[in-house]
């Protein structure tokens, strides 16, 4: 069972950290020093960080067994990529051990070694070739990658007349028909239209039937629910949580929602810290919360109730034409913006006078379907930027049946007698 | 998919020097490996150059042309002197031009290989011997195209030939080597810092002052000890005496420094794959 088990594991990563230098100069010298270590055999005392390093990762631990997907979240900066460039071999760990079983395919290397000036058929060659492919293994897979990029009359111009989704098209092509025992998936899934999207979803879910294992990176929470069983998460360097996709994930969006606002429980009452006068514009907002058509606050609004979202802002002198924007994303889902709104858009600029005031967007019956949404919300005057809270978050409820809708439909129901 | 046919890789923080058979093993299944790579990287890289390219091979020619038409002209009206040389001045000048142009192009292949590769590089681990390999056959691509000029020279000037010319493509292997082993030395530093490539540049010049390549070999002087202990002086001298009179003057130099690019080539190569990670690490951080 063990011995089963062992076998199966295609990556193995222990403990394995990674440091990295802000500074260029000093970091350019620190690799200098590597080097010098690496060749001389010293010690390179890789386990301390030297002045301005900081942990890229530290002490990540995971395994990832054949036709296992592994879906890899956390914000930017939390090293994701890193630990990626660590398992396809291309930096080495500052501590810990990783093993690879089998060829790695990075799809984090879409179109590596394009040449623009060359034609398909020849990129096809020089970047499979540089994927590790002979060029009879090339010869053989040349039309089904012609054939999934769906570049048929494009194949003899140069690249560099191609589209963007074109060029894409082709990496990924190229890529996923080395059929590597392990692909690493970084962000790319976010290229050419929604066809293509769901080409490769299809062929992605196809290689992991044959055992291909996956480590998916994304910020859409969605793609990684539906490719990956497992997931971990990753926050400034450190290991947070792994195991089930589904728990991960929602602790991420959890963690999320925390980080921002400084009580942003899953309630949606969002108040900020006072600014200081040298970071303040004049006119700040204070706080962001929704209220029915009583007045009271709603912790959760509700779909087709009514739902004022208001804006309470500090001003220090007079304002006219003040421009409010609302933008609202789903945070399940494709995270395309679903609603935004402008009071400038709908002719209607603001007067602000100093003291506080309280800016509602009066919505008489809330049109979104329920879930979660993140609200990015400014407040501007012609050009100039006074205040911008990135992510308002919220949940909207609903005490009717939904399923199946996309938002919000006020209706009436009628018959009328017509003889 | 069977596991046993399967690679398995390790990493670990630990020096690689630590294992040198391990080391060596890699090092010979990725000169393997890169065989067909570096292949296809040459193709691609030349077609790339000559579809941007108006004039073409052309540019092979035209610098040891215009460098033999203007010391020739130079040399006529006496502003500067040059010795008696063994085969005609502007013979003896293109021949030299185009040895030495190999020389430098196989010094700054790997560099311009490293620094073009970055993002390539940066983003899939594949044999990096095979870019330095893909610029070698380009130096040697390019050869070929010159050894078109070299032929038509020695046909018009009716340069005397000795029948060590079959020698002569082994002593020039040599020349690529210490260029070679040159470049692969400075290819990881080049990356990091931009003053690799101004450096290499601005020193090449004054190199080929130091080579005999416009002038014949000087005999007095302090300049003709720095000829003399230039390592390039008996690797191109060998060469073209090999090709045209068949009397060799610098057998000794000439094997010295050899011994010193074979063996200089296979240590860099070591440091080069030592380095490598580290430079990535640093370029797309």
């Amino acid at each position: 069972m063990n011995n089963q088990l062992e076998k199966d594991l295609v990556i193995s990563v222990k403990d394995v950290s990674k440091k990295f230098c802000r500074d260029l100069k000093r970091s350019l010298f620190y690799g200098i020093q590597d080097i010098a270590s690496e060749i001389i055999g010293k010690p390179r005392q890789s386990e301390e960080l030297r002045s301005q390093e900081f942990w890229a990762l530290k002490d990540v631990s995971f395994q990832l067994k054949k036709g296992d997907a592994l879906g890899l979240v956390g914000a930017n900066g939390a090293g994701k990529s890193t630990l990626l460039r660590i398992i396809s071999g291309l930096i080495n760990p500052d501590t810990g051990v990783i093993n690879v079983t089998g060829r790695v395919a990075p799809l984090i290397a879409l179109g590596a070694g394009f040449n623009p000036i060359l034609t398909g058929r020849e990129n096809i060659y020089a970047n499979m070739s540089i994927l590790g492919l002979s060029k009879q293994e090339i010869d053989k897979n040349f039309d089904s990658v012609v054939d999934f990029a769906e570049i048929w009359d494009a194949i003899e111009a140069p690249v560099q007349t191609y589209s963007s989704g074109m060029s894409a098209r082709l990496g990924f092509a190229c890529a996923i028909h080395i059929e590597p025992e392990i692909l690493l998936v970084d962000e790319v899934l976010s290229v050419g239209d929604i066809k293509f999207k769901m080409k490769c979803h299809r062929r992605l879910a196809k290689l992991q039937e044959k055992g291909t294992a996956f480590i998916l990176v994304s910020h859409n929470s969605h793609s990684i629910l539906n490719i990956c069983n497992k997931a971990i998460y990753l926050k400034q360097g450190q290991l947070i949580m792994s195991g089930e996709a589904e728990a991960v994930v929602n602790k991420y969006e959890e963690d999320l929602a925390f980080s921002e606002g400084k009580d942003g429980r899953s309630k949606a009452i969002m108040r900020l810290r006072e600014k200081p006068s040298h970071e303040s514009s004049g006119l700040d907002i204070t706080s962001i919360f929704f209220r029915d058509e009583q007045g009271n606050i709603l912790e959760t609004p509700l779909s087709g109730k009514p739902a004022y979202l208001c804006v309470e802002c500090q001003a220090n002198q007079h304002f006219e034409d003040i421009n409010v924007g609302v933008k609202i994303r789903a945070i399940l889902g494709e995270q395309d913006v679903v609603l935004y709104l402008t009071s400038n858009n709908d002719s209607c600029l603001l007067e602000i006078t100093p003291g506080k005031t309280e800016i509602q967007l009066q919505m008489s019956q809330l049109g979104l379907s329920p879930g979660r949404y993140t609200a990015r919300i400014y407040l501007r005057q012609g050009v100039r930027s006074f205040d911008i809270i990135e992510s308002f978050r919220f949940i909207v409820e609903t005490s009717e049946i939904m399923s199946r809708c996309l938002f919000y439909q006020p209706r009436n129901w009628q018959t009328i007698k017509l003889d | 998919m069977n596991n046993q046919q399967l690679t398995k890789v390790v990493y670990t923080p630990e020096s690689k020097i630590k294992r040198p058979l391990l080391l060596f093993r890699l090092m010979w299944r990725d000169l393997l490996a890169s065989k067909e790579l570096a292949w296809q990287l040459m193709i691609r890289d030349i077609k790339a150059q000559y579809r941007q390219s108006f004039l073409g091979v052309l540019w092979a020619f035209l610098p040891p042309i215009f460098m033999a038409v203007g010391f020739t002209l130079a040399g006529e009206s006496n502003v500067i002197s040059v010795g008696k040389t063994t085969i005609p001045y502007p013979a003896y000048v293109m021949f030299s031009t185009a040895l030495w142009q190999t020389f430098i192009e196989s010094l700054n292949g790997p560099i311009q290989a490293v620094v073009s590769a970055k993002p390539m590089l940066a983003r899939v681990n594949f044999p990096r011997e095979a870019i330095i390999l893909s610029k070698l056959g380009e130096v040697g691509f390019n050869f070929c195209i010159k050894l078109i000029l070299i032929f038509g020279l020695f046909i018009w000037f009716k340069v005397p030939v000795s029948w060590t010319i079959i020698l002569a493509p082994v002593a020039l292997i040599h020349l690529v080597v210490l260029g070679t082993f040159i470049g692969v030395l400075l290819a990881p530093l080049g990356v990091l810092y931009q003053d690799v490539s101004k450096g290499v540049n601005m020193l090449s010049t004054f190199w080929l002052f130091l080579t005999p390549v416009v002038y014949p070999i000087p005999t007095e002087g302090i300049f003709s000890i720095l000829v003399k202990f230039n390592p390039v002086t008996p690797l191109l001298v060998t060469i073209r005496e090999l090709a045209t009179t068949g009397i060799l003057t610098q057998v000794t130099g000439f094997w010295i420094v050899s011994a010193i690019a074979f063996l200089g080539l296979l240590i860099t190569w070591i440091v080069f794959r030592l380095a490598m990670p580290y430079v990535i690490e640093r370029i797309s951080a």
